[in-house]
């Protein structure tokens, strides 16, 4: 299978860093189901796109920022389940995207393709994963920050904007690895690298880059898996991480306090 | 400690769900000066540090000097025990340079793990991992460490062995002389707001009473704030406790 540019790779490799750079913070902030089911939300997004015949990218992004802007507003409201809404309106929106798409572009959809792309485009998403990345390290303390306490960090200066920061991170991240390896995939590939850093890492700062050096690696695998054995990238890449991380539980073992 | 207010509140209520949390409390802190909050369970003396901290809504003023710094221990923390952090990023966390921190900062540290008690070997261990007393001696080496004008500390010995809280007391009390750092201190521990706070503030809901100690905790006041049953009124001084001032002491005892 050949795409121009080599265009799988490049995405893979920067989206897959970007993936695992945000996914630590998604982890521990233990929304790693909210983040899955935010990636959901852009099946409408495709569909609105497709009807009226604009790239489906922009269509994602869109609804991935108001989706990101939804739930930072219901997590700041105590009285509102949150988990509940966010699962019950994601879910709707998985319902109306598949009602709403033609059928032949639903599986490339859910489950991403080997994208073809201008190289206009395809520059215009590495840079914008590499501007993602490189945001997430210099945002790390500030993150962490909240992470460890909600309390210290705004008395600290450090207030609910951050939140909000990381859900547009993240949510732009998601929008950026959907064409590779789609809706119902991608919050998988943010959550994977994170995951098996995890059970390897005693500090922050080499979980940060350890996630991201697997998410770069994952991603880049399992696009290579994918071309030479004619599969799906998204699921290859998916299943790939999966198989990282149940190697990975020994160590997590290892070094259980 | 000088006249000049560091901080003051008027007419301070806090309503969360329809329920009265706090109800006109109005008093102040002058810079270099202790503060005693003093009150029973369920008074309102953590909601009262939530809110001049500006983390719970409220009516009323709440005024701090402008520009000043402001140190805050809470009750311990919950962090997840699987989550890789370590104690050292903890206190990176005060560093803008968090990837790279400067020589200087390790220095700086080890200066204020020695003064509440701690090794620093500590800054290698996960945080989720520590003892309840080693959080505590944690947030207040990291309090510290921010060299804060003011510093908020919320029962500072909670989970921490006597001999720790006796430590505490003897340094808060040379932070307080040595950098003019301004105390408000939540205790249970009556014998200590009696010797070292300069002002002590009887919560319960409302003020129930407020001034220097010597005039304030009496037997009527303290009776009027936690009940006949909560408090220990010795009628002479005991053998052990010949150093007090003054014969108030907790029902559970403390280092006098």
């Amino acid at each position: 299978m050949h795409t121009p540019y080599h265009a799988p790779f490049w995405i893979g490799l920067l989206v897959g860093i970007a993936s695992g750079s945000i996914g630590p913070f998604i982890l521990l902030r233990r929304m790693a189901l909210v983040g899955d089911a935010l990636s959901h939300v852009a099946l409408p997004g495709i569909a609105l796109a497709l009807m009226y015949h604009v790239d489906p990218f922009y269509g994602v992004v869109v609804f991935l920022i108001a989706a990101a802007l939804v739930i930072f507003w219901l997590e700041g409201r105590s009285r509102i389940p949150t988990d509940a809404i966010v699962g019950l309106l994601f879910t709707a929106s998985l319902a109306i995207g598949i009602l709403l798409i033609p059928n032949e572009d639903v599986i490339e959809s859910l489950f991403g393709a080997f994208p073809v792309l201008s190289l206009q485009f395809l520059l215009m998403i590495l840079l914008a994963a590499a501007v993602l990345s490189t945001l997430c390290y210099l945002m790390t303390r500030q993150f962490l920050f909240r992470i460890i306490s909600t309390d210290l960090a705004k008395v600290n200066g450090f207030g609910r904007r951050y939140d909000l920061a990381l859900l547009l991170i993240f949510s732009m991240i998601v929008a950026l690895g959907i064409k590779l390896v789609g809706t119902l995939l991608m919050g998988a590939l943010t959550i994977i690298p994170a995951s098996i850093a995890k059970n390897i890492s005693r500090s922050m700062r080499a979980y940060v880059l350890l996630s991201s050096v697997l998410g770069g690696v994952i991603s880049t695998a399992g696009v290579w898996i994918g071309e030479t054995f004619r599969l799906l990238p998204g699921a290859t890449i998916v299943l790939l991480g999966i198989a990282l991380f149940l190697l990975s539980l020994p160590v997590a073992r290892k070094y259980a306090r | 400690m000088t006249d000049e207010p560091i901080l003051e509140v008027e007419h301070l209520s806090v309503t969360l769900d329809d329920v009265h949390v706090l109800r006109d409390v109005s008093f102040h802190l002058n810079r270099g000066g202790a503060v005693a909050v003093i009150g029973p369970n369920g008074a309102g003396k953590t909601m009262l540090f939530r809110a001049l901290l500006g983390l719970v809504p409220y009516t009323g003023k709440v005024v701090w000097q402008p520009g000043i710094k402001i140190g805050y221990v809470p009750q311990g923390f919950n962090v997840d025990r699987s989550a890789p952090i370590t104690a050292m990023e903890f206190f990176l966390l005060l560093s803008p340079a968090f990837w790279r921190p400067p020589g200087s900062f390790a220095n700086h540290l080890d200066q204020e793990l020695r003064l509440v008690g701690l090794d620093r070997r500590i800054l290698k261990k996960n945080l989720g991992e520590l003892s309840g007393g080693e959080t505590q001696r944690l947030l207040i080496a990291w309090a510290l460490f921010g060299y804060s004008d003011v510093l908020l500390l919320d029962e500072p010995t909670a989970g921490v062995d006597i001999g720790f809280e006796h430590t505490l007391y003897e340094l808060l009390h040379s932070i307080q002389t040595d950098r003019g750092t301004s105390l408000l201190v939540i205790s249970h521990d009556l014998n200590v707001v009696y010797r070292r706070a300069q002002h002590v503030v009887c919560l319960n809901q409302t003020i129930v009473c407020q001034g220097p100690p010597v005039e304030t905790l009496n037997a009527a006041a303290l009776t009027s704030l936690y009940g006949e049953t909560g408090y220990y009124l010795h009628d002479h001084e005991p053998e052990q406790e010949k150093k007090c001032t003054h014969p108030i002491t907790r029902l559970s005892g403390s280092a006098c």
